[in-house]
């Protein structure tokens, strides 16, 4: 009942100098905002990183050799199986060979498109799919047949008129022109993890080995972990054979996984510094509360005088007063809430990501508002409940 | 008729810097049930911090004021203000309205510190407005009052709690003589319905519309 009361006073007290209200809720306002923002970027951006690195495949390690030192030798085929069979937990090993050639079809060419030997299993592997025609087959592979897969880019811009499946192109490579049967052309693919199919020309490996390739240094070994299996611990185990055997600086390994738990990491610690930050504004806020209510204090120093001459107890002073502060941060803690979200959906489409609200942003906000009100407010209360009435009544 | 107020030796010193100032010295004095008693002095006799104490609004530096039979003595700020909601009912020179609320809520405030649920307060505070005349005006707020209206709102507010004794402090003293007869009239009316009613003045003339005078002089009762 009293508090009912108080809500009501307070409320109407805050209405009754609407500009003074809203400039000392300003700093609540701009701290919770952005608290709200950043702690719901921070998400936001983590889950589409997330979510880029899933559709890289998090079941995903691969393997780059480098250098061209001896030790790079052992990078060849036959390594597809020592891996498999030194370490756990791997569903399988796809070699991948890659260069740069020119694609022509007619008078429409493509120079610099990077064309790539893969085994038929890469496809699916990749969750890759087609629009049109078919993916060359593991008979393909072994009998090396001139037949390639396309990126939706490059059979768009070879063949505008969208008819790429069933015709041929021309490649390019060390001054020798070979003719490919086109089997089929994928579907638009987002590049994820340094890796485009969109622009890409694939090719059966063996096929690739013979036309195009003189060492048998493979490009990069795409490990697919099997199911069940942890990507991070296996891309770790890859590591500790491969440095036995080769050393750590012939080869590159990348595992999505890997990147994800990096980057998770990263963005948490980023967005949790942000927000500190952030919660130091809203101290500052408080400090506007608590001055704010020193201020309403002496101002209504005859008010508080003249409810204790009518029976008012110090406590009921008191809880007037922090219901007020209370009200006032709360309030401010709702509209920069509102404010807060409303600055994460223009950043988030702006950057292109989804939105995806942080719970913990809208606790924080409330939490926060509710505990500066209390804390903020407790003093200047309490001064109002000390207040001897007849001086107060004095000072009317 | 027994005494609902009695002071007896009572003291309150202020310090001022280096001096002491005493406000009242040794004051004894009793108030009978159901009278009108005016305390009359000139400004800085003392008369103001004598109501103050008998409003329990303060308390004295010795002796012992006895409010309807209780001793003040010794008593927590909780149970001065108790005593203060259900056993005074104050009406001041300049009305003392809070600004922002109605002529209802105003006088239906001291109800909220005795704990009585907003229906009842508001109809409480309705009956005493009516009591005062002013049922027209529930829904005024106090700037869109005259001064005898803002006066009766402070009457009907005083009231509200059903106490034994008011304590006007210079009621008529902001007002025109016209209006201040009239509310004078009222104090008059809620006397003779058996209220006490202790009136504090520097008026000779008002005063001597009481049926006592008590006059203060230096902090002492003048004889």
């Amino acid at each position: 009942m009293m508090l009912r009361e108080n809500v009501r006073m307070a409320f109407s007290s805050m209405a009754g100098n609407r500009l003074r209200t809203f400039l000392s809720l300003l700093g609540i306002i701009i701290g919770v905002a952005s608290v709200v923002a950043i702690l719901n970027l921070g998400r936001s951006a983590s889950e589409s990183i997330s979510a880029s690195f899933e559709a890289g495949g998090l079941d995903t390690v691969s393997i780059m050799p480098r250098g061209s030192a001896r030790e790079t030798m052992i990078f060849t085929e036959e390594f597809s199986y020592s891996l498999m069979r030194e370490i756990d937990g791997i569903r399988e090993v796809l070699p991948v060979v890659s260069s740069v050639a020119n694609v022509r079809n007619g008078q429409e060419i493509e120079e610099g498109t990077q064309v790539q030997g893969v085994t038929s299993g890469f496809f699916q592997s990749n969750s890759l799919s087609l629009s049109s025609g078919s993916f060359f087959t593991a008979l393909d592979n072994i009998n090396r047949r001139q037949v390639v897969v396309l990126g939706s880019v490059i059979a768009e811009e070879l063949f505008p008129a969208g008819d790429a499946a069933g015709r041929y192109i021309t490649i390019f490579r060390r001054n020798q022109a070979r003719s490919f049967l086109i089997a089929g052309v994928l579907e638009d693919r987002d590049a994820s993890m340094g890796t485009t199919y969109n622009e890409a020309v694939f090719m059966p490996y063996n096929t690739y080995v013979q036309r195009f390739r003189r060492t048998d240094q493979v490009g990069t070994y795409v490990v697919k972990v099997a199911e069940g299996s942890d990507a991070i611990a296996v891309a770790e185990d890859i590591e500790v054979y491969l440095n036995e055997i080769a050393g750590s600086d012939y080869y590159r390994i990348f595992s999505p996984a890997t990147i994800k738990e990096m980057a998770d990491a990263v963005t948490g610690t980023f967005s949790s510094f942000l927000a500190a930050i952030a919660a130091i504004s809203l101290v500052v806020g408080g400090i506007g509360i608590m001055n704010i209510m020193l201020v309403s204090v002496i101002e209504r120093t005859g008010e508080i005088g003249i409810r204790k001459a009518l029976g008012a107890a110090p406590r009921m002073i008191r809880s007037q007063f922090l219901v007020e502060s209370v009200a006032l941060s709360l309030s401010g803690g709702l509209i920069g809430l509102l404010l807060g979200s409303l600055l994460s959906v223009a950043a988030v489409s702006a950057a292109g990501w989804t939105l995806h609200v942080s719970p913990a942003a809208v606790v924080t906000a409330l939490a926060f508002s509710l505990a500066i009100g209390v804390f903020f407010g407790w003093y200047p209360a309490a001064k109002a409940s000390r207040l001897e009435p007849m001086e107060a009544l004095q000072r009317e | 008729m027994s005494a609902v107020i009695a002071l007896e030796d009572v003291c309150r010193f202020y310090v001022v810097g280096d001096t002491v100032v005493h406000a009242l010295d040794g004051i004894t004095l009793s108030i009978e049930e159901h009278s009108f008693t005016a305390i009359m002095g000139p400004s800085g006799s003392g008369k103001s911090t004598l109501m103050a104490l008998i409003g329990c609004l303060d308390v004295p530096t010795s002796g012992r004021i006895i409010i309807d039979g209780e001793d003040t003595a010794g008593l927590d700020e909780d149970a001065l203000a108790w005593i203060r909601n259900r056993k005074i009912g104050f009406v001041f020179q300049h009305f003392s309205l809070l600004p922002r609320l109605n002529a209802l809520d105003n006088a239906a405030l001291p109800l909220l510190y005795s704990g009585v649920p907003l229906k009842k307060r508001r109809e409480r505070a309705e009956e005493m407005l009516c009591r005062v005349g002013l049922s027209d005006r529930m829904r005024h707020r106090p700037s869109e009052l005259s001064g005898g209206q803002k006066q009766r709102v402070a009457i009907a507010r005083a009231l509200v709690t059903d106490p034994q004794i008011l304590l006007a402090d210079e009621p008529t003293g902001a007002l025109d003589s016209t209006t201040g007869h009239e509310v004078m009239e009222l104090f008059h009316e809620l006397n003779s319905e058996g209220r006490t009613i202790v009136f504090v003045t520097h008026d000779g003339s008002l005063a001597s519309e009481c049926g006592r005078i008590i006059p203060i002089r230096d902090g002492r009762v003048a004889l």
